[in-house]
């Protein structure tokens, strides 16, 4: 177990270090781009961007740019935004991402609940007309684009039906944080949460139910029946532990990916300021270092979720381990 | 894009501004005096206005912040409608609404000295008495570190490069002992020239020469704004989430005129929100401003059109030029015949239409906007008279294509990838194809276009270039020369502000006499730069397309509305009513 | 094929398998086809799915022919079109205040003019519709093929070859999921666009609009997705006694890929097929959402309504059916895939999740 930790680790690292000089090399060949004349600011002379050039180490080679920016990212958490000098990067990402925790989490523990109640339901009620009632509307769910949800959302609640009692509690786009106001803070995310969870729910549900129905056809469900066991208590006790193993395995990804930035659509939608809505705003200035600290980022949480995933399936499963 | 505005209002258009303003507030007055929060308006021409009163916060909504806070590098009209509140210059610009707002008047000098030495040499006498935010006496050597951080803060130098002792200054150093000599006993403040600059006292009242303490380091001092003279200063800037400006506890009124006291306790500027729901916030009350310089979206402004914000909804127009720019070093628009036919066949109320209809926008045909020193109306693009566009000219326009022999070329329009950006490429591409040649869009990114279609090393990629142009201060040179001289092509930089590449021996050098000419013979000198915009505007080297006109969009319990033609909506003279 | 190993196959696992009557030379394609047949839903699905790729690939015929515009992709800002017997302008200047903004029609529910109305450049609406189809239909099946194809190959070595060869093909596929997509589509985007002429890649000319640049980000952002379950599968079929038998029988390498492995991945990848293509429908379409997707003069779904955002409350149209377009399509897509999948393997054996 210890061995396959340190060689997770050891891949991850080396992960990581292939991501960030990929993102680095793309950058540089983009054309465009020039950092002196975004350091420089808006009509500087062709002396300034050849001693900002200077200054900035800008006109060394590639490799030892790639290195000086790793060091000033990792070690001395000192890197500067090329379009705001007076921006450190590190920090900045650090303030993003409570938005994108506070977004995450709760649609995450919306979409879990639900899930799970809507796949039980679906499974139990097997041959009656609310399972498949109950799959279409995951279906949908699961079809639906969330920014074009998002979309929606915002339509019916900040138009004209802002100013009826259904919708006139919901605050102006964006993020309050929960220690500023924390009605506030639920309010603004409520409907991004409903949102969010939306497309997750859908897929869940239908997950679990498969997984649901797949076990209870399994030799030790028999046996638990035969023993004469309430339908209920085989469902939850026996067939559920089994099917959330998949369940979870899916979702440590899912949540690791959404963690790291991948609710980019969602926040760029209702204007929460996120880690996802701060990489978007990087991406169209094409501001290198908030680039990739924000990759940075989001390739450790989605590498994490994977080894923690894997290491929780090799744990649940015995079969799986490697030897 | 530089986001600059004076107007020069020549007399015979005076009548239009005070009126526009003053019956503006007229009705805000009246509906102060009606009450608070009032869901209908009472009739407007109670003369009895409500006094102004202090207090409050004022909130204003902007899609983005300005980048880097430092006043020697910012270049932004967002930043310097709230450093006009918090630092102050040598001179500045008369802080009040109409056409007086384009009057230059002294600030923390006090006059306006007249040159001496052929022009080259100016005394100011400094004030005395007056305090930095940070408790310290504003002296004359504070103005030294000021001039000196022009040159050592990377940034446009252009201004001040006229400063004896300017050309030896980089970002390593600056010595300016001999340009700018202050005398801290006398108080007085010497700049010395290497040529006279007729437009010295206009470029003393931008905000990169407002005054900073001495002691101010001379690098970029990112988001942390040094101290200032003004009403007002800064207690935070987060370019992610806001600026905050609350009052200045050392300031005085030294001049009414110059820099009043200010109505607001706070000022907040937000950041990050869509356009669309900043305006549903002013809407609702939840904000006092929607930033001038955001575009508010099509769907927005048809609401605006509604009764119940006709006291909130204010439109000026603007000294700018929003201009698709030829290559002229390249086929086909190396071709003058070609250059003329696209002018021609232009569709410029289409393009008005993309910029929210002809109540927002003026189409144009010439180089210098209306309402502009030596401006004179002159549209040789469209059919019947010549003073007006009226419309296309699409048959014309199809013999000049004929004649150049460039039919068929391929054409690359150029532009940002915007929502308006890209509505007004593909409304080109449409006009060039439907005059013969092959057009393609190419939308890019707006901080990755604006620097591209300057440096000439793209030349080869590009035929026609989006690109809009706000005035510094109004002088004819800052369009024809900055954007049209010869000595304003740079090779292979990001910063070639004549991006049509035209240079005309003949035309510069009578801009060359034109600007010789300014300070001994202004009205031979205004007349030369008239001729010298029809010259230019008959060598087609743009598509001009229109003169955009500005919306300031405010709360319903916003009071005190002014327009400067300078620096627009003036923030701190506004006033809030519960 | 081994026919008789598909007889065994479906019942392994079964206690009781041997006691079942034997399916004696029914091919199990053909078993799968009928079971399909039977199942009305995904049926009515992809009939539906079928409809909307036959309506969008008809776009120029209802552009040119029922709507009567020649230039459907064009700007049209001074246009007119007739509505309820009036010739009406098509972008409508604000009435009332000001006289501010330019406001396109709205929908007239008629089909020869504007019947869902105009965007912001004065189109017409239902004619972007199909043509926006078109591309993310295009984009969405091609991208889902070639996705699917390169990971199948990419895991019949990985799961074949196992070891060091498997543990640097997974790697790799771990470092392009971690790979942000819309960096790599942005930058891309962005290099084209500033060659002009499109930059040659052997013997084609790749421009910034062509539709195969979006289809190969999103392939390539996918194809480590798809991977995953094939190489599981991949890995449980390496070890069955089958191949052990083949390879006894001395086949080659590439005999036991491609004839004994592949074969009993295959329905995996059908399985997967509909399911990575409404996937990739709706990644295509935040992606020009975000404008790094289809570049104009294209339009795709997603392109409209990322134009309809600044008329979200006046003209809600626009925005409003592409996404029903893109839910309907993704919607058929999944119940088919639900269908197949059940046909397939109908004990719900192979679950494909992830």
């Amino acid at each position: 177990m210890l061995t396959f930790i340190v060689r997770r680790t050891l891949w991850t690292v080396l992960i990581m270090f292939v991501i960030t000089v990929v993102v680095f090399i793309i950058f540089f060949k983009t054309p465009g781009v020039d950092p002196a004349r975004a350091i420089a600011g808006r009509n500087s002379s062709p002396q300034i961007l050849a001693e900002i050039r200077a200054q900035f180490g800008l006109n060394r080679p590639l490799p030892i740019q790639y290195l000086l920016m790793m060091k000033s990212l990792f070690i001395n958490r000192n890197l500067v935004s090329y379009s705001n000098q007076g921006v450190l990067v590190v920090p900045e990402v650090g303030a993003a991402a409570p938005a994108t925790l506070s977004l995450v989490f709760g649609a995450a523990i919306i979409w879990v609940i639900v899930a799970i109640a809507m796949g039980m339901a679906a499974a139990l009620l097997r041959g009656t007309v609310l399972d498949p009632l109950l799959m279409i509307i995951a279906l949908i769910g699961f079809s639906t684009p969330p920014f074009w949800a998002g979309t929606v959302a915002n339509l019916i609640s900040q138009g004209g039906l802002h100013n009826t009692p259904l919708f006139s509690w919901v605050p102006p786009l964006g993020y309050t944080s929960f220690t500023t106001s924390p009605s506030l803070w639920f309010r603004g995310l409520l409907i991004p949460w409903l949102t969010l969870s939306f497309l997750y729910i859908g897929f869940y549900a239908r997950v679990l139910r498969a997984n649901l129905i797949e076990i209870q056809n399994e030799d030790f469900v028999r046996t638990a029946r035969a023993k004469g066991l309430r339908e209920r208590r085989v469902l939850i006790r026996h067939t559920l532990r089994n099917s959330l193993v998949t369940f979870v395995s899916l979702f440590g990804l899912d949540f690791g990916a959404l963690v790291g930035g991948g609710a980019i659509l969602t926040e760029v939608v209702f204007g929460i300021h996120g880690v996802g809505f701060l990489t978007y705003q990087a991406l169209t200035s094409l501001d290198l270092p908030t680039i990739m600290a924000t990759v940075v980022f989001g390739a450790f949480f989605i590498v994490l979720a994977n080894a923690v995933v894997d290491v929780g399936y090799a744990w649940l499963d015995p079969r799986v381990r490697p030897n | 894009m530089r986001h600059m505005g004076l107007v020069y209002t020549p007399a015979r258009r005076v009548a239009r501004h005070p009126l526009r303003w003053s019956g503006a507030a007229l009705v805000v007055l009246a509906l102060a005096v009606a009450g608070c929060g009032g869901s209908s308006a009472s009739s407007p021409g109670a003369s009895s206005g409500s006094t102004p009163k202090s207090g409050g916060t004022f909130t204003i909504l902007a899609n983005s912040a300005f980048g880097v806070a430092d006043p020697a590098q910012n270049y932004t009209l967002e930043e310097w409608q709230l450093l006009i509140d918090t630092h102050n210059g040598l001179t500045g610009f008369a802080m009040v609404g109409g056409v007086p707002g384009t009057k230059i008047v002294p600030d923390l000098a006090t006059s306006i000295p007249a040159p001496t030495n052929g022009g080259k040499t100016y005394v100011f006498h400094i004030r005395r008495g007056i305090k930095f935010s940070n408790g310290e006496t504003l002296k004359p050597s504070d103005f030294v570190t000021t001039f000196e951080r022009q040159f050592t803060v990377p940034g446009p130098t252009s201004f001040y490069s006229d400063i004896v002792g300017a050309s030896a200054c980089s970002t390593k150093g600056c010595d300016l002992s001999k340009g700018v000599v202050a005398n801290d006993s006398a108080y007085t403040l010497t700049i010395n020239l290497t040529q006279p600059d007729a437009e010295i006292m206009d470029q003393l009242a931008l905000p990169f020469a407002y005054a900073v303490p001495a002691n101010t380091s001379l690098k970029l001092t990112g988001n942390n704004v040094p101290p200032g003279t003004g009403p007002y200063m800064w207690k935070s800037y987060n370019p992610n989430t806001e600026a905050v400006l609350v009052r200045n506890p050392y300031f005085h009124v030294w001049s009414k005129v110059a820099e009043p006291a200010g109505y607001p306790n706070e000022i907040i500027e937000k950041y990050g929100l869509q356009v669309s729901n900043e305006v549903t916030e002013v809407e609702n009350g939840e904000a006092n401003e929607v930033f001038d310089g955001d575009q508010i979206p099509s769907d927005q402004l048809s609401q605006l059109n509604s009764a119940k914000y006709s006291d909130q909804v204010h439109v000026n127009t603007l000294t700018a030029d929003w201009y698709f720019a030829l290559n002229t070093k390249q086929p086909p628009f190396n071709n003058l015949e070609a250059r003329q036919a696209i002018n021609y066949a232009a569709n410029r109320s289409a393009y008005v239409k993309i910029a929210g209809g002809p109540q927002l926008a003026v189409p144009a045909c010439q180089i210098l906007p209306p309402n502009f020193p030596s401006y004179k109306p002159y549209c040789p693009y469209t059919t019947g008279a010549q003073t007006v566009w009226s419309g296309p000219n699409l048959t014309k326009a199809k013999a000049l294509v004929k004649a150049s022999g460039t039919a068929g070329d391929k054409v690359v329009v150029d532009g940002t990838n915007d929502q308006v950006g890209t509505a007004l490429v593909e409304q080109m591409v449409s006009d060039l194809n439907a005059i013969g040649y092959k057009a393609t869009p190419q939308l890019l990114a707006a901080a990755v276009q604006y620097p591209f279609v300057q440096n000439s090393t793209n030349s080869t990629k590009w035929n026609v270039g989006w690109s809009a142009w706000y005035q510094d201060y109004p002088a004819p040179a800052d369009f024809l020369n900055v954007l049209l001289g010869c000595g304003s092509i740079h090779a292979n930089s990001d910063a070639s502000p004549n991006i049509a590449a035209y240079c005309d021996p003949s035309t510069q050098s009578q801009i060359n006499k034109a600007e010789s000419e300014e300070a001994t013979d202004p009205s031979a000198a205004a007349a030369l730069w008239t001729q010298i915009d029809h010259e230019d505007t008959n060598a087609a080297p743009w598509v001009n397309m229109y003169n955009p006109k500005q919306i300031d969009f405010l709360s319903k319990n916003v009071h005190g509305y002014s327009w400067n033609p300078q620096w627009y909506i003036l923030i701190d003279q506004l006033w809030l009513s519960s | 094929m081994a026919t008789l190993l598909e007889q065994v196959e479906p019942d392994a696992g079964q206690p009781d398998a041997g006691l079942q009557p034997e399916i004696v030379g029914r091919n199990p394609w053909a078993l799968a086809a009928r079971r399909l047949r039977r199942n009305r839903i995904a049926l009515a699905a992809l009939i539906l799915f079928l409809l909307i790729v036959v309506i969008s690939f008809l776009a120029p015929v209802y552009a040119h022919d029922v709507a009567h515009i020649s230039n459907p992709l064009g700007p049209n800002l001074n246009g007119t079109t007739v509505v309820g017997g009036k010739v009406v302008p098509v972008m409508q200047q604000g009435t009332g205040g000001l006289h501010l903004g330019e406001t396109p029609i709205g929908p007239t529910w008629d089909l020869h003019h504007y019947f869902l109305g105009a965007d912001d450049l004065g189109r017409d609406v239902a004619s972007l519709l199909l043509y926006g189809g078109r591309s993310s239909l295009q984009i969405g099946i091609s991208s889902a093929i070639i996705c699917c194809g390169v990971a199948t190959l990419l895991a019949l070595i990985a799961g074949f070859f196992g070891g060091i060869v498997d543990a640097i093909i997974s790697r790799i596929m771990d470092i392009i999921w971690a790979f942000p997509v819309y960096l790599l589509a942005i930058c891309i985007a962005t290099e084209l666009l500033t060659h002009s002429n499109g930059i040659p890649i052997g013997p084609l000319k790749v421009s910034a609009d062509n539709l195969w640049v979006p289809t190969f980000i999103i392939a390539f952002a996918y194809v480590s997705y798809v991977y995953r379950p094939i190489r599981g599968q991949v890995l449980s079929v390496v070890r069955k006694e089958f191949v052990e038998a083949a390879i006894a029988q001395g086949a080659s390498n590439l005999r036991l890929m491609f004839s004994e492995i592949l074969p009993n991945v295959v329905s995996t990848v059908i399985v997967l097929l509909p399911l990575m293509i409404a996937t990739n429908i709706l990644t295509e379409s935040a992606l020009s959402f975000l404008s790094v997707g289809v570049q104009p003069p294209n339009v795709s779904w997603g392109v409209i309504i990322g134009d309809g955002e600044d008329l979200l409350y006046t003209r809600p149209w626009v925005s409003l059916a592409p996404g029903i377009m893109i839910v309907l399509t993704v919607l058929a897509l999944n119940v088919f895939g639900d269908g197949i999948r059940d046909a397939l393997d109908p004990r719900a054996k192979l679950r494909v999740d992830g």
